[in-house]
């Protein structure tokens, strides 16, 4: 399962989104300012309603007039100094509170993964890679909650900011100085975690064989001399290669499990070298997918078939529907080089296998896949491929090509159209079997990006997750206590993680009505389909659910979207490049949370009476 | 260094008042009723009363730490919740509210660091308190393992570590033995001395009659008396006379005199010293000769080191 959502280009999702220009109000920019907005007018009401109640309408006014103008003021009056010298007593105020006993808890979680985390799996290095970020993400998340959120409610317990507030200290510097040690601690601690992640995934997936002599065997030329040598190698890491050698002795392995090893001479021994690609940073050229109904009719979708993801529509084997992708800009750079200098297109392709009937199980079911050229109609041969299902199937167009009617053709010449598009085609070919596909199902692959660099980007999410959630819990801990900050920053974070559920309800998307409504459903066991008699409770209770969805879509709206994060630890896991627009998407929207955390907090810190706890 | 000349009031207080309230709003404690003062520059200046009687709220108050529920405080001629008022002010808590995770010369260097003092100015006063608190010694400790007393003197280091020129103490002394006492007293007296302006507040009546120039006494939040200390504390129609080697008759004679221009004889007997005095005088001496001092036979608390033959008296 490949990566399902498009990231769009980095100026188009600020500017304007999905939307047709800067005045659609999609872009990211426009959104921003709306909460931004929103916020200070909430602030504001808020504020001069608490001291309306407190202090009577004339000295709320004061109060709000002198907040609002003394507040920007000081907001200026920040200082780089200052907010260093909170920051750095952030950091030994954690650091004397033994942080680093993180750490020792991530080596032993590495120490117990070495030990129950076999190579006995299909993808090691997916199986490696999820499993050490997502232990840092858990890790850095906890951390970074219980650090950020008592920091500040136990100064002001024990008083200690009463005398840090007597200097000319703004309140700005306190909250920023805060964020910002926890960040510089969070991302040393991080770093470490990083190369000991590194270090960790290599050196498990790292193994070799040795040449089974027994099973070598000596390929023979037309004319009977010996052209090369095939065999297998010892199984190690619960698999074993086959391969073949050229005369001399050199050549490669067979992939299996996502890896093969280079084969070299050593006078008339085959020495086996080091395990090769498992880590990988595919970089996917990717397309508009269509179908073909099982008459070859154009249609949008294909079969949707049961219980799936409903992204994911189906064809039908040995008819002629078809899964069609169409490519855009593809020209002589997008081909790659073979080491003689001929060229190839690389496409790969995900097949989801689902079988109407068992059929032979290990048997694999046979698909098709050809190029087509749009305009033309002109089509390659077709090629039979087995298919892998939910793995990556990788194929090599090479330039020179025959078309279906035996024709000599290339594929730049005569697939691809003048203005760079190509289409590949895909088709199962077992009757009564099918093939499931997603948009993201099929790519040509681009010169690859490097694994380490992908890597460091993957926890540069982790990062930015952590960041955020300092941030936020900053804030909070501004004017909540410490545990209740806590568990607030907490429920932020898991609606975070939820939040595409989350709009849902907020958006009467989900079955079952709103919390009140599914509530009820709940407890009184009702279908969530069947809907209710009107009586005046329950209008009472779809009013209240009204009310609470309108809460929830402004929360909604504040809520960091957690899951973008995940997805791009994922891509590091599958071996994709996380595309420079979703660093660059996710950088900006960490530094719109701490921003925005940041002048929240200020305020919240403010117009709090220090002394008077 | 500021704009401010002898005379001149560095802080004013209009019917300054404060109700604490709880969550709610509701009034828990009125805490400080329709305070009027103000103090000027290079004096310094008493706030004396009972214990909860508003003497830390006020100062709080003048610090920006509360906000007042009425009326105004205004430091150097701006509001108290001006925040860049606390340039030129040093503030000791009533307990040394510091870091307990950083030791003596981090603390300081923590505090100096929050101020736009130069790096090479900040060190040379960080060397120059620690000397002058006398914790020299202790510098590398961290400050869980001080003292109450030591507390005391690194909160003093503290407030001064911007060479301030209003220096706000609350209970200087609480805490402090003796010695600490009359040490702290002296820097009081030497930060007058240098032309700063100081408020304490204490329910130590002699700490507050030894130095300051002026006071006012607070009770349930209430100002009951404001004036100059010698002035207050003068009794107009008593005459005090000390003298060394009267002889009886002399002293009889002076008797006789007094009776005789219709005084009012109130007493005339030989003064005991102060405690304060004799413990002073013991430190003292005991600084200069290391070693037992020899006291009277019913002191032989030691136990195993039998005490020398008494020899006093
Ligand atoms: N944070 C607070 N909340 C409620 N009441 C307080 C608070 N601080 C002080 N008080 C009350 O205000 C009064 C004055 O206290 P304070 O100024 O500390 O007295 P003191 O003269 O001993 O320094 C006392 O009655 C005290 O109980
Ligand atoms: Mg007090």
């Amino acid at each position: 399962m490949v990566v399902e959502n498009e990231v769009l280009p980095y100026l188009q999702w600020l500017w304007r989104g999905d939307g047709a220009s800067f005045v659609d109000g999609k872009g990211a920019l426009v959104q921003f300012a709306i909460i931004a907005l929103t916020i200070f007018v909430l602030g504001l009401v808020g504020g001069f309603l608490v001291a309306l109640v407190r202090q009577g309408p004339v000295r709320a006014g004061e109060i709000t007039y002198r907040t609002l103008v003394g507040g920007f003021g000081d907001l200026f009056r920040l200082s780089f100094r200052r907010i260093a010298a909170l920051a750095s007593l952030a950091i030994k105020e954690s650091l004397r509170r033994r942080v680093w006993v993180a750490l020792v808890v991530f080596a032993m979680i590495l120490l117990f993964a070495s030990w129950y985390l076999g190579v006995n799996n299909r993808e090691p290095a997916r199986l490696y890679l999820s499993f050490v970020t997502a232990a840092t993400s858990y890790l850095m998340l906890l951390l970074s909650l219980v650090l950020a959120a008592f920091s500040l409610p136990t100064d002001i317990k024990n008083k200690t900011l009463y005398t840090v507030t007597t200097k000319p200290v703004r309140s700005g510097d306190i909250v920023l100085g805060r964020i910002l040690g926890f960040t510089v601690l969070g991302t040393a601690l991080l770093a470490i975690m990083a190369a000991a992640s590194w270090f960790f995934v290599n050196g498990a997936l790292a193994h070799t064989h040795t040449v089974d002599t027994r099973s070598l065997e000596a390929i023979r030329g037309a004319d009977g001399e010996t052209i090369g040598k095939e065999g297998e190698t010892s199984r190690d890491a619960f698999h074993t290669h086959p391969f073949s050698v050229d005369a001399e002795g050199y050549g490669f392995t067979d992939q299996v499990s996502e890896h093969s090893h280079a084969l070299t001479a050593d006078g008339d021994a085959i020495v086996v070298g080091p395990a090769e690609g498992y880590l990988r940073a595919r970089v996917p050229l990717r397309g508009k997918i269509s179908f073909l109904n099982p008459q070859g009719v154009p249609v949008a979708k294909g079969i949707s078939v049961g219980n799936e993801w409903s992204y994911r529509s189906f064809i039908q084997g040995s008819t002629q529907a078809a899964a069609v992708w169409t490519f855009d800009g593809v020209n002589e750079s997008t081909l790659m080089e073979y080491e003689d200098g001929s060229k190839y297109l690389p496409v790969a392709a995900i097949v989801r296998v689902y079988r109407s009937y068992k059929g032979i199980i290990e048997q694999a079911i046979q698909g098709s896949i050809q190029l087509r050229n749009p305009e033309t109609g002109v089509k390659s041969t077709l090629r039979v491929f087995p298919a892998k299902d939910f793995a990556i199937d990788s194929f090599e167009f090479a330039n020179e090509q025959t078309d279906t009617d035996q024709n000599d053709i290339t594929i730049l010449d005569d697939l691809v159209t003048e203005d760079g598009r190509i289409e590949v085609i895909i088709q199962c070919l077992d009757r009564g079997q099918y093939f499931g596909f997603a948009q993201a199902d099929c790519f040509i692959r681009l010169p690859e990006g490097s694994p380490l660099w992908n890597f460091v980007k993957g926890f540069l999410s982790i990062w930015m997750q952590m960041v955020i959630v300092i941030a936020v819990a900053v804030m909070m801990s501004t004017f909540l206590s410490g545990p209740i900050a806590m568990v607030t920053a907490i429920t932020f974070i898991v609606l975070g993680f939820f939040r595409t559920f989350f709009l849902q309800i907020a958006l009467g998307e989900s079955y079952g009505g709103g919390p009140v409504e599914s509530l009820v459903r709940l407890v009184t066991q009702m279908n969530v389909m069947s809907p209710f008699e009107r009586t005046p409770s329950v209008d009472a209770m779809k009013a209240i659910d009204g009310v609470l969805k309108g809460a929830m879509r402004a929360v909604s709206n504040v809520l960091p979207d957690f899951s973008t994060y995940l997805d791009r630890v994922r891509y590091v896991a599958e071996g994709f490049s996380i595309p420079t627009d979703a660093v660059l998407h996710d950088l900006t929207v960490s530094l719109a949370y701490v921003v925005g955390m940041a002048i929240v907090g200020y305020f919240c810190l403010r117009t709090r009476e220090v002394a008077k706890s | 260094m500021s704009g401010t000349s002898p005379g001149t009031a560095v802080i004013e207080t209009r019917a300054l008042s404060k109700v604490y309230r709880d969550f709610w709003g509701r009034q828990k404690v009125r805490a400080l009723k329709a305070l009027d003062l103000e103090v000027y520059q290079g004096e310094i200046f008493g706030l004396l009363g009972p214990n909860g009687s508003g003497k830390s709220t006020t100062i709080k108050l003048l610090l920006g730490l509360l906000f007042p529920t009425d009326g105004q405080a205004l430091v150097f001629g701006k509001e108290a919740t001006d925040v860049s008022k606390n340039e030129r002010i040093g503030y000791l808590p009533e307990e040394s509210y510091l870091y307990k995770f950083l030791n003596a010369e981090e603390t300081l260097d923590f505090y100096g660091r929050l101020f736009d003092i130069p790096a090479e100015v900040r060190k040379e006063r960080i060397e120059k308190l620690l000397k002058l608190v006398g914790i020299d010694r202790a510098r590398k400790r961290q400050l869980r393992e001080y003292s109450k007393g030591m507390t005391r003197r690194i909160g003093l280091a503290q407030a001064l570590i911007n060479d301030p020129e209003l220096i706000l103490l609350d209970e200087p002394t609480s805490g402090l033995d003796p010695i600490g006492t009359r040490e702290m007293k002296d820097m009081i007296l030497q930060l007058r001395d240098q032309g700063k302006t100081v408020v304490m507040c204490s329910h130590l009546l002699a700490d507050v009659q030894d130095v300051c120039d002026r006071i006012a006494i607070l009770h349930q939040g209430e100002l009951k008396e404001l004036g100059r200390v010698d002035s207050l504390l003068t009794v107009e129609d008593v005459t005090q006379v000390r003298a060394r080697n009267l002889s009886d008759d002399c002293k009889n004679e002076l008797r006789d005199v007094i009776q005789r221009h219709g005084g009012d004889l109130l007493e005339m007997d030989n003064p005991t010293t102060t405690l304060e005095d004799l413990f002073l005088s013991i430190v003292r001496d005991s600084e200069e000769r290391p070693g037992r001092r020899v006291v009277g036979p019913q002191s032989t608390a030691g136990g195993d080191t039998p005490a020398p033959p008494a020899t006093a008296n």
